[in-house]
């Protein structure tokens, strides 16, 4: 299968192609499993800046003249990409043309691929693409990532088995502030409110900008846990932080300002920004106290994430019949054990019926046949709404939605399309991409999004 | 060490050995605890590892039993009695009979091949494949003439996998046979049942597809592990190549339910294709 990633970040733009390999991976004699084996890279774009016009605008042309040129170098062609994510972060995501733009490059991408934003799924690609979750699980440590960009710092906490178990952003990055190569500052983000910040046409020295990148290392001190939160944490939220309870035991890094942390770039104004500043702030701080390491990638972090973590596999004993393929854009409605036919009614209710929606079921006790005979009626029951020819879409983690599904068959009308997939975790408030399946049949590739662009 | 000292070491054990014993295992009437119970993956018993939590972690990947720790070159009591009460667990389960109450509460048509008891069953698999002339009566007037497919249920080497498994999954298969227009008839008992018991059922029905669910011989990780067995135009001679294979159907391998959905659409696909085995491609 072949995937791209496209990160519109802050300050770069950026494209990688991949080849991802499915492979069935259980014994022989035994129901398949099908996982992405292999995940390798096929081409590295060069990282362009992003194109602006003004500050608060993106340049949907230049953009897409990048993507094209890009594809052109790697020999590739919109058509022969079966999946991947464009992914717009960081401060872009705020620019007031984001959706337009990705309306504008969406010829670009094949059919099966997801155009995203939002900062939890911009953690989790980070922390993937960084290596983050081999990381932890091979030190064995509670892992805080930090991918450090132009615009946003992204937190992605890890627990000791390598599993992402929260993420955050924060408004803190090397773009913050533009300098021209005199060192007169061109730009100050409006994030930027209540620190040390220096006025656009005032001309800056590190030594001017210190109090400054101590205020942002500070906070990502605090975010750390290394010292008590403040204020100074509280106002460069963006969506939310982590929990720094129970300690975080060690530290990862990437990003482009993450790129700069072991190369001794000289002159300040290298990029015209504080991203040199920032990093050498970052290594002398607290934060470098902890057990710290350099991500697989860094300044590529996002992108290879995107290109190559946003597809997953859902289980390969599932269900469905009559679907058309692929799916975009499916709210996740999460059901409680109680009263589970009147969740989906809700849940019906609150996104139309019409729709198609996915039921996310909990964790069910382990189920003799009447059970799952009892939960097909239950669910079927309060579906029961729902249009004839709109999808009835059921999603779970515990491996059981083939029997689950054939359950259903016969309680819904022979016409309706019915989906039923295991093996996915869906966190309240995520949207579903459905692809048409793969390896015979037997598993569906699915992006996971914590914010569509319909 | 002299004789002297020698007499007198085991003077003094035989006067330790009069000694009354505290009542510490025998006779005080208290159950002692289950030892199967616990859960191997979770269990690590080296003392002052270097990284226990990283160990315990990579057990919980495997049933194999790995850091028991050790009292000099052997295993330590505990293990030792583990390794014993899992292999009684599996002799028990090869050795006992699936209840009789079984298949009557079930609905299944309960037969038996040629074997008269488990002794017999054991040391004569030809036995265990064939029926004698009434029973294939009782199969025929069962089955009827030529059916799609049948499903068999078979004790095989496991009575725990078939009271553990057999009917959740039977029912998941005729639930799945039955989303693609398939109904099945009624389903077979087969005491003392060998695999190959399948292809006598094939040719006294004339049967196209037949499925057995069947015990597995138990190991020393569970002893209710249960396979499933189609074959195509199941005939006596057919050979093994011919069969289609679903194994490790347990609670921590394929759950009953999932593998009877797999099973159904297996079927399905074979009697498509009109095949099983190596010549299901």
């Amino acid at each position: 299968m072949i995937s791209v990633g496209v990160d519109l970040g802050t300050s770069t733009t950026q494209l990688i192609f991949s080849k991802l390999t499915l492979a069935n991976t259980a014994p022989a004699f035994t129901v398949p499993r099908m996982e992405i084996l292999h995940r390798e890279i096929l081409y590295r774009s060069a990282i362009h800046l992003t194109p602006l016009l003004g500050t608060d605008t993106l340049d949907a042309e230049a953009i897409a003249a990048i993507l094209t040129e890009e594809y052109r170098l790697a020999g590739m062609r919109p058509e022969t990409v079966q999946t991947g994510a464009v992914v717009i972060t960081g401060e872009t995501a705020r620019k007031e043309n984001a959706r337009a733009v990705l309306e504008a490059i969406s010829h670009l991408a094949g059919e099966f691929v997801v155009a995203t934003a939002g900062p939890a799924l911009e953690s989790v690609l980070a922390a993937r693409g960084a290596g983050a979750e081999s990381l932890a699980k091979s030190m064995g440590k509670r892992l805080l990532h930090l991918d450090i960009g132009g615009g946003t710092t992204n937190l992605a906490l890890l627990d000791a088995e390598g599993r992402i178990v929260q993420t955050g952003c924060l408004n803190v990055g090397g773009r913050l502030v533009k300098l021209n190569p005199d060192g007169v500052v061109t730009y100050v983000s409006p994030t930027l409110f209540g620190l040390d910040t220096p006025a656009v046409g005032e001309r800056a020295t590190p030594e001017s900008l210190a109090p400054l990148l101590a205020q942002l290392v500070a906070a990502l001190e605090e975010a750390v846990g290394l010292r008590p939160a403040t204020a100074l944490l509280r106002d460069r939220i963006t969506d939310q932080t982590i929990s720094t309870q129970p300690p975080v035991e060690a530290l990862s890094f990437s990003g482009g300002v993450a790129a700069l942390l072991d190369e001794k770039e000289e002159n300040w104004l290298a990029y015209g920004d504080l991203g040199v500043l920032l990093a050498r702030a970052i290594a002398a701080s607290r934060l470098f106290t902890l057990p710290h390491d350099l991500g697989r990638e860094t300044i590529r972090a996002t992108v290879v994430g995107a290109g190559n973590y946003a597809t997953e596999l859902s289980g390969s004993t599932i269900f469905h019949r009559h679907a058309v393929f692929p799916l975009h854009d499916l709210p996740v409605a999460p059901l409680e054990k109680e009263n589970l036919a009147d969740g989906i009614r809700q849940g019906l209710a609150l996104h139309g019926y019409d729709v198609p929606i996915a039921l996310a079921l909990p964790r069910q006790e382990a189920l003799d046949y009447d059970g799952l005979t009892r939960l097909a009626e239950t669910i079927a029951d309060g579906a029961k709404g729902q249009g004839r020819e709109v999808p009835l879409v059921v999603v779970l983690e515990q491996d059981m939605a083939k029997a689950l599904g054939q359950a259903l068959a016969t309680l819904v009308p022979p016409e309706k399309p019915l989906i039923c997939l295991d093996g996915l975790y869906t966190p309240p408030g995520s949207y579903l991409d459905l692809a048409a399946p793969v390896g015979g049949g037997t598993a569906l590739p699915v992006v996971i999004k914590t914010l569509a662009f319909v | 060490m002299d004789r002297q000292e020698l007499k007198e070491m085991v003077a003094q054990l035989l006067l330790e050995m009069d000694k009354p014993q505290p009542a510490k295992t025998a006779g005080s009437g208290d159950v002692l605890p289950d030892l199967t119970a616990v859960d191997l993956r979770g269990e690590y018993l080296v003392e002052n590892p270097v990284n226990g939590e990283a160990f315990r972690r990579l057990k919980q990947k495997t049933s194999a039993r790995l850091g028991l720790g050790r009292a000099g070159s052997r295993y330590k009591t505990a293990s030792m009695l583990r390794f014993r009460a899992d292999h009684a667990a599996a002799q028990d389960s090869v050795f006992s009979l699936v209840p009789p109450s079984f298949a009557e509460e079930n609905g299944l048509v309960a037969v038996q091949t040629k074997c008269r008891d488990k002794e017999e069953y054991l040391t004569r698999p030809d036995l265990g494949r064939r029926f004698d002339e009434p029973q294939q009566a009782v199969i025929r007037e069962a089955c009827g003439k030529n059916p799609r497919a049948l499903l068999v249920i078979g004790d095989g080497l496991s009575s725990d996998a078939i009271l553990a498994n057999a009917m959740d999954c039977a029912k998941a298969i005729r639930q799945g046979l039955k989303t693609h227009g398939i109904e099945l008839g009624k389903t077979l008992y087969v005491q003392f049942a060998r695999v190959g018991a399948s292809d006598h059922i094939g040719e006294i029905t004339g049967a196209e597809l037949v499925c057995m669910l069947v015990g597995e011989r138990p190991g020393l990780t569970t002893s209710e592990s249960m396979s499933a067995y189609i074959t195509y135009m199941p005939r006596p001679g057919i050979a093994e190549s011919k069969r289609t294979v679903v194994s490790n159907i347990h609670r921590h391998g394929t759950l009953a339910l999932e593998a009877g959905a797999h099973i159904a659409e297996l079927m399905v696909t074979m009697l498509e294709k009109k095949a099983s085995g190596v010549d299901l491609r």
